[in-house]
């Protein structure tokens, strides 16, 4: 389910069915980086909607969770992890970040959820099939992680 | 006597809302029809989307073709790849399957659960399909898959809308 109006509503009238949110964790830099930044929100946007589909019935895709790149690395963890502690709350109990940001690799071991870190693929000269084949092959390696998450808490 | 009088402060906020509504509807309006407008369109045409699937390559055996479109959402106009599960038949004729879980809408799979070969798997909740697209009664979908019109041209798939199935 997306964050639109539509989807959460059902999400409202069947939230036994859904137990898993997907976070997409950007890092907005400026400056020299700001090029790079765009790249991996184009990324991350495709590859998460992508996986949406597959798992439309039991994971949420939440708004991004974006954050300036300099901004201090204790308040953006804290800040996740109130997301994290809202979203229990919620009886959401598998919780997975998506990010490019290299960064949240040492922050892993401070989150409840599972970090999905994946260098961006910079996308912008190719054509949409192109686009669609690339995502495509990185969303079916995520899957069975999704799928084995799930098997373990049953 | 006070009663009945209207101060200048509701009487401000009365004719704000009344102005502030109409500027909202006015604005709404356009807008929901740009939203609505493309979905009632290929609803009327039937378009048929062309497929890179060969019909003479279709086997029994159901395999994953993909389709894109355009499609406009509001100012935003995006391409859509959809797929479809198709294949032959006993009798031989084609059937093109939307994979669309009619639970709560993941993507099944064909064949991939192994203690249930030969079916539709919804990876979500474990629901489950024949091949024909039926549901089986005890998972959690309740209504057969969408199936897809199709037509052949120049050899190739062209796939059109994907449609409840009417009950038999
Ligand atoms: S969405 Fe397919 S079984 Fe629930």
């Amino acid at each position: 389910m997306k964050w639109t109006p539509q989807d959460i509503e059902t999400y409202l009238n069947a939230k036994e069915y859904v137990d898993t949110a997907v976070i997409p964790l950007f890092s907005v830099s400026m400056g020299d980086d700001m090029k790079q930044s765009a790249a991996a929100l184009e990324f991350i946007n495709l590859l998460t909607g992508y996986l949406e589909r597959q798992f439309t019935g039991r994971l949420i895709l939440f708004p991004p969770f974006t954050y300036l790149n300099s901004k201090n690395e204790e308040v953006i963890l804290s800040d996740l992890k109130d997301w994290e502690a809202s979203l229990v709350k919620e009886e959401i109990h598998h919780i997975f970040y998506i990010t490019s940001d290299i960064d949240w690799r040492d922050r892993e071991k401070d989150l409840n959820g599972t970090l999905i870190w994946l260098p961006a693929i910079p996308l912008e000269h190719m054509n949409d099939s192109q686009k669609v084949a690339i995502i495509d092959s990185q969303v079916k390696q995520l899957l069975g992680l999704f799928t084995q998450k799930w098997h373990e808490s049953e | 006597m006070s009663k009945q009088r209207v101060s200048r402060r509701q009487f401000l906020s009365y004719t704000l809302t009344g102005v502030g509504g109409f500027m909202a509807a006015g604005m709404l309006m356009p807008m929901v029809r740009f939203a609505v407008d493309p979905v009632l369109k290929a609803d009327e045409g039937g378009d048929f989307i062309a497929t890179k699937q060969k019909v003479a390559d279709i086997t029994d055996e159901p395999v994953r073709v993909d389709f894109t479109f355009k499609q406009k959402d509001a100012w935003y106009e995006s391409e859509v790849t959809n797929t479809a599960w198709v294949y032959k038949d006993d009798a031989g004729k084609i059937v093109a399957l939307s994979p669309t879980c009619k639970h709560l809408g993941c993507t099944v799979n064909w064949n991939t659960d192994k203690e249930h070969p030969g079916q539709f798997f919804c990876p979500c909740h474990y629901g489950r399909y024949e091949k024909n697209g039926q549901n089986i009664a005890g998972t959690p979908p309740l209504a057969p898959l969408d199936v897809y019109p199709f037509k052949e041209k120049d050899g190739f798939l062209y796939l059109g809308k994907a449609k409840p199935r009417k009950e038999a």
